[in-house]
């Protein structure tokens, strides 16, 4: 067999699949980190900086996570952004009161409540994903703007042990077992899987495929509050804005859950979409320690993803794409 | 073969205008294979489904061991100890082989909502091998084992729980040999050990050989069951068709000359892991039919002479020497090409009537690029109204039409285009007796104008009433070829295709 | 209730149903939604919103959008989604703010090749590498905004100061009129309704019919862009300069647009070119209604995005979404 082909073979097998997998994605962060390293020895890439680099990723690798479940059912959602918002607002008012239990427990909680509207809503209007949350994104962003009074909500310095390390680090990880178990261990994992292969006969398995969307939804924007956590401790504020000024804050989470559905297929979901947001949050670390404006960011975002996406997409042979 | 275990009772099923299933009623006996046998568009399929949850009945009922089946889903149908290994693939993509022998039935793994993998891979593995299939791995993904592994899998999903009921519609005609032979070591395993197997197949030879008893249905309804061991091909086709059509349902000349004019020449053509080396003349008005297994690659010459194969090496030629290579150049040198998959392939079915049957003229009907709809709906009206569409109104949706009006708007449109070769792969797929009727007719008037058919076909009969060569194919080559001949049969094409 | 009233209300239902899903009816009621709208409007404004000043105001909103509604509704018959519009008005506006200078023409010519340009390369990633369309715009969304950001970042890119004298109602009025009819009449009388109609309703079946499917594609989002790049220009004149938040959310405000207008999602056979103008009138009366009933800046988003589930649910055609995702 050529070598070619006797690697194909190995990747079928399970434990080489994953040890693959894993190696080509942090061959791509290291060659990143290299690139930039070498461009600009002095601004980039020490040992400290790259730990901040990591940290700053992970934020958006719990929202990946989260969105994973939705994405694999092949379903959509616009309104992560607001959601992020609204939870980390709530998650703050109730820390003024009850320290961090308030902080947690309210952002999860909120964001929980926000995906169960969401799913059930989906499922009972029969509306498209894509189109039911655009309208969702349009009154989340009102109610954040109510719950604060559109005010500043600035997080208390003594309760921002998940802005830094340790703390952020291990909320993460937390989320990201999570996300792994649940994927591995549990039906919904199965599930949402099996829904994204074949919803018509799935339905016919006797899967309850409405109940495992609304599941997915709850799932999805549970994650999401972690992320808002997450995202409040490090900026340790947040302000509610109208004008559909969220839209922004869902397409970052959603490259991790690209790198996690490209190398899917090797078994190894959560651990690529850690390693991607990684790897864009070196990018973006990288043009800026070149003294590119911050503007630069969004460029380097769209360009990556798009060459991302183009690498990893293989359809069949005269499927349809829209 | 003990008492009886099912009835069917007054079994009714329409779909839309479509009557699919008439006033069915019938009985099986426990430790029996019972063969169900019929044309395409028999009911056969939809009587089954309805038996396995797949669809709703719309009157009668089902009475399982004497009391009323009640099922919505094919996993309650399981639970009530009805299964179903259906033709098309029953498994899904992106799943583990073991979570697809046991999707909608994890529950016996799962403890407070954690499912236990290793254990359920366990298990699998165990049935895997208890079956015989051990060389297939349950925690590997699905989607690296082929179609008829998958298929294999599939037989444990079905039947690992000991159903009293197993229904097995269409699954030998996409195996091997081998893929047969496991099955039929199954069915009569299942079959001793008390159990029910009915048995859905096309190939009448493997029906009379491997089921105690067959019933027929035709057009819906319900004609009779005979033994196994009294019965005979033609019989059983004699109650399949019903003896009035069939004298005049195709062609009655026989050797009348076909012209040497060639219109079409294939030459080598090949299409990776479908077809190798195809070579091929087609005359001017003649019916050339291409008859094999399913997955002879038949299917892919079609696909291929219209322009529409993907990797296809090799050259189709017309008579001026035109090279046709992509679908454009196809149609628009005349080629018309109606697949055997018509609601994505043949036809728009979210699209109206008359849509549907100006596109592949829309270039003509064009007077300096400006349509006028009054020109195309007078286009539209004429070509359906030729063939009798039977329609509300052109700008009625296809997705209203019953599957033989559906091929009738198909067939319109070619006929606006008057194309010279026109490609049918399974023309008359799942229509009632009435339209194929026309079909034929059709197709007989087509060839006296001077136009070229290609017929691809897995209906043996067909072919034999209405070609004028076929064309045999195993294994994606040509493996024989026959000339029209009266004393042409069934088993001199099926020992070609095997 | 006895049994004769409840077989009575089941055939109302249905007979009511039966009607709703008659496609002629259909096709009307997002004009009787306008008609609603503007009524209600009228009565809670004591009739100001159907002044001339109201309607002026309204307008001047309703030209970009609708040119830009016009590109994107042929993106979505085919069942593509394009969301880098706003990204296109942005660079498009900003190339027309450079060439201003040197000639009007030439910069609108400029202006819509910059959005063909970015249009292209939405349908070659698309159609080369089969990336679902609404992947590959939202990248070049991001990627072309950031570029528009970047050209403003010391200060926004002003035109010839002169150009603003162009901002005249009737220019305004004849130019969006003139590409409606343009696209109408390409649209509706020559083959490229019909293929993209067949496209968006079933893609496979459609190559099979004879049309080059992945050509048509490509040319359509390259359409999509340049007749943005053309909005770009009613754009220029009437702000006079560009910031980097030029164009922001364009392809939000269309999408709502359109679907108030009732486009299908999916695009297909049941699209009609009403969508675009209906949608876009519902749109901007009911952005200014709301504002001029007095409302706070938030309470008017909740308002809009209720009224846009609200209707999105009562107009989806269920039937022809199969599956719905």
């Amino acid at each position: 067999m050529s070598i070619g082909k006797r690697l194909n073979e190995l990747k079928k097998n399970e434990l080489f699949g994953r040890f693959y997998g894993i190696m080509l994605l942090l061959l791509l962060a290291v060659f990143f980190w290299a690139v930039f390293k070498i461009l600009t020895p002095d601004n980039f890439g020490t040992l400290e900086k790259t730990y901040y680099y990591l940290q700053s990723s992970i934020i958006y690798s719990v929202g990946a996570c989260g969105f994973y479940f939705i994405v694999v059912m092949g379903l959509f959602d616009f309104s992560i952004g607001a959601n992020v918002v609204l939870s980390a607002i709530i998650g703050v008012t109730l820390s003024k009161q009850f320290g961090y239990p308030g902080l947690l427990i309210g952002a999860v909680l909120c964001g929980l409540a926000i995906g169960l509207c969401n799913g059930v809503i989906y499922a009972k209007l029969r509306i498209p994903s894509m189109i039911v949350t655009v309208g969702l994104m349009l009154i989340f962003e009102c109610v954040a703007y109510f719950a604060s009074g559109g005010e500043k909500q600035s997080l208390d310095p003594s309760l921002q042990f998940f802005g830094h390390a340790p703390g952020n680090m291990i909320l993460a990880l937390i989320a990201f077992l999570l996300t792994f178990f649940i994927l591995k261990y549990t039906k919904i994992g199965t599930y949402c899987y099996a829904i994204g292969s074949d919803e018509y006969v799935a339905k016919n398995m006797g899967i309850n495929v409405n109940k495992y969307k609304i599941l997915g939804f709850v799932l999805l924007h549970g994650f999401v509050g972690i992320m808002a956590v997450l995202s409040v401790s490090f900026g340790t504020s947040m302000t509610a804005l109208t004008g559909m000024a969220t839209m922004s804050r869902n397409f970052t989470p959603l490259m991790g859950t690209f790198f996690g559905l490209a190398f899917r297929k090797y078994g190894t979901p959560v651990t690529a979409m850690v390693i991607g947001e990684f790897i864009i949050s070196i990018i973006f670390n990288g043009f800026i320690a070149l003294g590119a404006p911050t503007t630069i960011q969004n460029v380097v975002t769209g360009a990556a993803l798009l060459l991302i996406v183009a690498i990893t997409t293989k359809p069949a042979k005269g499927a349809v794409v829209k | 073969m003990g008492e009886t275990i099912l009835v069917a009772e007054n079994i009714c099923k329409s779909f839309g205008i479509t009557k699919a299933v008439r006033d069915v009623s019938m009985t099986f006996a426990r430790g029996e294979i019972h063969g169900l046998i019929g044309e395409n568009g028999s009911g056969k399929s939809t009587f089954v489904s309805m038996l396995c949850g797949i669809h709703s009945i719309d009157s009668g009922r089902f009475l399982l061991n004497g009391e009323e089946l009640h099922v919505k889903n094919q996993v309650e149908a399981n639970d009530k100890g009805v299964s179903i290994i259906v033709q098309e693939m029953g498994t899904l993509s992106g799943l583990t082989v073991a979570e697809n022998i046991f999707l909608g039935r994890e529950d016996r793994f799962v403890k407070y909502g954690i499912k236990n993998t290793t254990a359920m891979n366990r298990e699998a593995a165990r049935l895997l091998d208890k079956y015989g299939f051990g060389h297939i791995d349950a925690a590997a993904m699905i989607d690296h084992y082929h179609f008829e592994d998958r298929k294999l899998i599939e037989i444990v999903k079905a039947t690992y729980f000991d159903p009293q009921i197993v229904v097995i519609d269409e699954t030998t005609t996409a195996l091997s040999q081998n893929g047969r032979e496991e099955l039929y070591k199954h069915m009569k395993r299942i079959r001793d050990e008390g159990k029910t197997i009915i048995f859905i197949s096309h190939d009448l030879t493997e029906v009379i050989e491997f089921t105690d008893n067959i019933s027929v249905l035709r057009d819906g309804s319900y004609i009779d069951t005979v033994k196994s061991s009294d019965a005979s091909e033609d019989e059983l086709k004699r109650l399949m068709v019903g003896r009035e059509i069939a004298s005049k349902y195709y062609r009655t000349d026989y050797g009348e000359p076909v012209s040497g004019e060639t219109v079409l020449s294939v030459q080598g053509v090949s299409v990776p892991e479908r077809i190798n080396g195809i070579s091929f003349e087609l005359y001017k008005g003649e019916i050339l039919g291409f008859g094999g297994l399913s997955e002879c690659g038949m299917h892919e010459v079609g696909k291929a002479i219209f322009g529409a194969s993907y990797d296809r090496t090799g050259s189709v030629t017309l008579a001026d020497g035109t090279k046709i290579d992509s679908i454009p150049t196809a149609i628009r040198h005349s080629i018309a090409y109606a697949s055997k998959d018509r609601d994505n392939e043949s036809i728009i079915i979210y699209d109206s009537i008359r849509d549907n049957i100006i596109l592949p003229s829309i270039n003509d009907l064009a007077e300096k690029r400006i349509l006028r709809k009054k020109k195309l709906n007078e286009f539209a009206n004429r070509y359906a109204k030729l063939i009798s569409v039977k329609m509300t109104g052109v700008d009625q949706f296809v997705s209203n039409l019953s599957g033989g009006n559906k091929q009738k708007v198909v067939l319109a449109r070619w006929i606006g285009r008057d194309s010279d070769i026109i490609v049918l792969d399974s023309p008359t797929r799942g229509i009632d007796v009435k339209v194929k009727a026309d079909i034929y007719a059709l197709m007989s008037e087509l060839k006296a104008k001077g136009k070229s058919i290609i017929m691809i076909s897995e209906e043996i009969q067909e072919l034999l009433g209405m070609c004028d060569r076929i064309i045999i194919m195993k294994n994606g080559v040509i493996n024989g070829e026959f000339k029209r001949d009266e004393r042409l049969s069934e088993e001199d094409l099926i020992a070609k295709m095997v | 209730m006895t049994e004769k009233t409840i077989v009575e209300e089941k055939i109302t239902l249905m007979k009511v149903k039966h009607i709703l899903s008659n496609s002629r009816l259909r096709d009307l009621l997002p004009l009787f939604g306008l008609i609603i709208i503007v009524a209600v409007f009228a009565v809670m404004t004591d009739m100001s919103i159907i002044e001339a000043r109201s309607i002026n105001l309204i307008l001047s909103q309703v030209y970009v959008l609708m040119i830009a509604s016009t590109g994107v509704f042929l993106v979505m018959t085919i069942g593509g989604l394009d969301f880098s519009q706003g990204s296109i008005l942005g660079i498009s506006s900003i190339v027309i703010s450079y060439l201003s200078f040197y000639s009007i023409p030439l910069a609108v010519i400029a202006g819509i090749l910059a959005g063909a340009l970015i249009g292209a390369c939405n349908g070659f990633f698309h159609v080369k590498f089969k990336i679902p369309s609404f992947i590959v715009t939202i990248c070049t969304m991001y990627l072309f905004r950031g570029l528009c950001a970047y050209m403003t970042t010391d200060a926004p890119v002003a035109a010839k100061i002169t150009i603003t004298e162009l901002n005249l109602t009737w220019l305004k009025i004849s130019l969006t009129v003139a590409v409606l009819l343009i696209v109408y009449f390409i649209f509706t009388f020559t083959k490229l309704g019909t293929c993209l109609k067949a496209i968006g309703a079933g893609e496979t079946a459609a190559r099979f019919s004879g049309i080059r499917t992945n050509l048509t594609k490509f040319l359509i989002f390259t359409a999509a862009g340049a007749i943005t790049g053309f909005a770009a220009f009613l754009n220029v004149i009437k702000v006079g300069s560009i910031t980097a938040t030029a164009g922001n959310q364009l392809e939000t405000m269309i999408l709502i647009a359109l679907v108030l207008g009732g486009l299908p999602i999916s695009g297909g056979a049941r699209v009609r070119f009403s969508n675009i103008v209906i949608g876009t009138l519902i749109y901007c009366v009911l952005n200014n209604g709301l504002v001029m009933l007095g409302y706070d800046t938030a309470i008017q988003q909740f308002i809009k995005g209720t009224i846009f589930l609200i209707v999105v649910a009562l107009t989806i055609d269920k039937k022809s979404l199969h599956i719905i995702k």
